[in-house]
């Protein structure tokens, strides 16, 4: 099967590979899994008092497209807001990495990572807030 | 019609192994090509179609944990398919960190010793199957046998870091 030159980009030099502080309270992290092959992936990400994601890590034990979708997701999340990030749809990954159809589902699991991984964030910063009105 | 009955066993968790291969060796040879070589397209058309859900069935009731899936689906729980995800933190962490700890391990005996471990956990997995589909507890079945997808991916795992292991030091 031929592969797409990003893909194997990707997957040759896979960026921010890696693990962020999962307790801290302006990391989100994302845990989601593909029973169906075993794979498992985990997305985090930082974000700065700006609200931008200054910071994305990745650490996923699977198929090659599956390494290489989470890498492309650290690295388009940079730089975004939460709720731009939160736009990232499997299709856009698919298509940039030119996933062949068996590997689409590689790609729906960097989505849904990414996805936990803002809802993991939103609860800690909302359990936040009502500490702060009582201080 | 179900794999068990398509090889005239009984739909159970456990089966005779003996008796599956006798089984399906018999009707393999029922339904070979050869037999139906001078016999109409129609006949011809249905002999392959048997063949091949034969050997499906077969080929999903001869493995411990494809069986374990199959005959749950038959009890009603379903687990998710191919790209879909699962919300199970508690799961997903330990596959997580089995999965570092096999990727750091740098010998062929620390590969052993956690392959070793997520065999007696699979065992474990599997001997307590039986109870929960006596109960149907089906949340619990539907856990056990996520978990234990998991377990024989992470063997599959091991066995490939270990021929790394033992290729790079030849």
């Amino acid at each position: 099967m031929a592969y797409s030159e990003k893909l194997i980009d990707h997957y040759e030099n896979p960026r921010n590979i890696g693990s962020l502080d999962k307790n801290a309270e302006d990391v989100g992290t994302g845990l989601v899994g593909a029973p169906a092959c075993g794979d498992v992936m985990k997305l985090q990400i930082k974000v700065g008092p700006d609200g931008l994601i200054e910071d994305a890590k990745f650490k996923t034990f699977g198929c090659g497209s599956a390494i290489a979708s989470s890498s492309l997701v650290t690295e388009w999340v940079k730089g975004k807001t939460v709720d731009e990030a939160e736009t990232i749809k499997n299709t856009d990954i698919a298509r940039h990495l030119a996933l062949p159809p068996v590997k689409i589902h590689c790609s729906v699991l960097a989505e849904d990572a990414i996805k936990a991984a803002i809802a993991d964030y939103r609860a800690k910063a909302k359990k936040e807030e009502p500490k702060e009105a009582a201080e | 019609m179900d794999h068990f009955a398509r090889l005239g066993l009984p739909a159970a968790l456990d089966i005779e192994t003996a008796a599956l291969d006798r089984a399906y060796f018999a009707l393999q040879r029922q339904w070979h090509p050869d037999r139906f070589v001078a016999k109409p397209p129609e006949e011809r058309a249905r002999a392959s179609v048997e063949a091949a859900a034969l050997n499906d069935a077969y080929r999903t009731l001869k493995d411990p944990l494809s069986r374990a899936v199959y005959f749950a689906g038959i009890k009603g729980v379903e687990l998710p398919g191919d790209g879909k995800t699962i919300d199970d933190p508690e799961l997903l962490m330990e596959a997580m960190e089995a999965r570092e700890e096999l990727h750091e391990a740098a010998s062929v005996d620390a590969v052993e010793a956690l392959a070793t471990k997520a065999r007696d956990e699979a065992r474990k997995a599997m001997a307590g199957l039986d109870g929960l589909f006596l109960a149907n507890d089906k949340p619990a079945i539907r856990t056990a046998l996520l978990r234990l997808r998991y377990l024989d991916k992470f063997a599959e795992e091991a066995r490939a870091r270990r021929m790394n292991i033992e290729r790079s030091k030849a």
